[in-house]
């Protein structure tokens, strides 16, 4: 529908590695980038989709979204925002947020279409045969209990102080990309990714043990 | 389909975007046909999304009800402890080294030792309890005019109190009737 408010997703979207400056922190640009978008700068929308897209398709992923899927889900939340854009229903950009937000709206919404379709259908036809998890579900099961988030909080602070460093970086929200990361903590790309997959497995232990 | 299956080291470098764009697309293209190798991609992105959760959440404090007596100043216990470790210093210094008794005192001869007691008060053998705390008053006068010693929590003849409180006026828990809050 709105697909060709904005370019190929493909085209735009780069490693993360790229989207850092040298001259520049991305905070910095973040503001000005959103503010030329309101205004409808289209170069704007092109960095803004490239430094998030990937971010969105996890987080469609997460929900159980088939990546496929995923993928065009995410292209057409970003023509959703264009087009509010230029209607001028956005007064403000924050993103990731608001890109995830209405990605997880066009999943649910989808979903929810898929089952009323499919419930005068054979079993096998249902949604559930195609996708690992039902959107639905996994978002609610996607928030973690204050006794998982205590523990992981707990294993985090047994990690090194300069991983937890850059952990909080990468994962605070702020979206920096790993080549920013690395250049705020002094360390080169492999290693800051080392670090996290080092951390993944030390929290993954801990949430995963807490699931079981 | 022919592709080999994706190990959960590849799904979690392809969530934190450090896979080349031709490996990731040939993951995309693998799970989209593969459901094992779906839901272990989709296992590395909801632990991504975990962890995004931690990294945000403040950290917890642990929420501890104490007894209101714990948050009153202990200056005079310290002070207590501090002579008492003292002495206890100088008796050590005496029967260790006897020869340094007497040796010249020097500026630090004026500091404060209290001696300690050589025979301790007579303790009643007895003990007795007042948990009640309605009859606590008459139970204590009671034991004591029987020469019993009266155990109260933790020895200082205290109950203790604890803070909190439910946000509710007093006089709405009073009233015999409606209350307007």
């Amino acid at each position: 529908m709105g697909v060709a408010l904005v370019q190929p997703v493909q085209s735009v979207v780069r490693q993360p590695e790229e989207s850092a400056r040298p001259g520049g922190s991305v905070l910095e640009d973040e503001a000005g980038l959103a503010r030329r978008a309101l205004d409808g700068d289209r170069a704007a929308w092109n960095v803004l989709i490239s430094r998030y897209h990937h971010r969105v398709v996890v987080s469609l992923l997460a929900r159980g979204v088939r990546v496929d899927r995923a993928q065009e889900l995410a292209q057409e939340t970003w023509a959703r925002l264009v087009q509010q854009q230029q209607k001028g229903l956005l007064t403000e950009l924050r993103l990731p947020n608001l890109a995830i937000t209405q990605a997880a709206f066009l999943a649910a919404d989808e979903a929810r279409r898929a089952r009323r379709e499919s419930l005068a259908g054979p079993v096998e036809e249902l949604p559930e045969a195609h996708q690992p998890v039902d959107p639905s579900v996994s978002a609610e099961r996607r928030l973690l209990s204050e006794e998982q988030l205590s523990r992981a909080q707990a294993a985090l602070r047994e990690c090194s102080t300069s991983a937890q460093h850059v952990f909080q970086l990468a994962c605070d929200g702020q979206e920096l990309p790993h080549a920013e990361v690395a250049a705020r903590v002094g360390l080169s790309v492999q290693r800051v990714r080392q670090i996290l997959c080092e951390v993944r497995k030390k929290l993954r232990g801990v949430l995963e043990e807490e699931a079981s | 389909m022919n592709q080999p299956h994706i190990h959960p080291a590849d799904a979690e470098q392809y969530v934190l975007g450090a896979m080349e764009p031709g490996a990731a697309a040939a993951l995309e293209a693998h799970t989209v046909a593969c459901s094992p190798c779906a839901l272990i991609l989709q296992r590395e992105a909801l632990l991504e999304e975990q962890l995004r959760e931690v990294a945000q959440a403040p950290v917890q404090q642990a929420q501890v009800i104490r007894p209101a007596r714990w948050n009153r100043p202990r200056v005079s216990a310290s002070a207590a402890v501090g002579v008492m470790m003292a002495a206890a210093a100088a008796v050590t210094l005496l029967v260790l080294r006897p020869e340094q008794a007497v040796q010249p005192r020097t500026q630090d001869e004026d500091f404060p030792v209290m001696a300690l007691p050589l025979e301790l008060p007579e303790m009643p053998e007895r003990l007795v309890a007042c948990p009640d705390l309605t009859s606590q008053e008459v139970c204590a006068s009671e034991a004591l005019a029987r020469g019993l010693l009266v155990q109260y929590p933790q020895g200082v003849g205290e109950v203790p109190r604890y803070e909190g409180h439910s946000g509710i006026p007093t006089d709405a828990l009073s009233a015999s009737g409606p209350y307007s809050l």
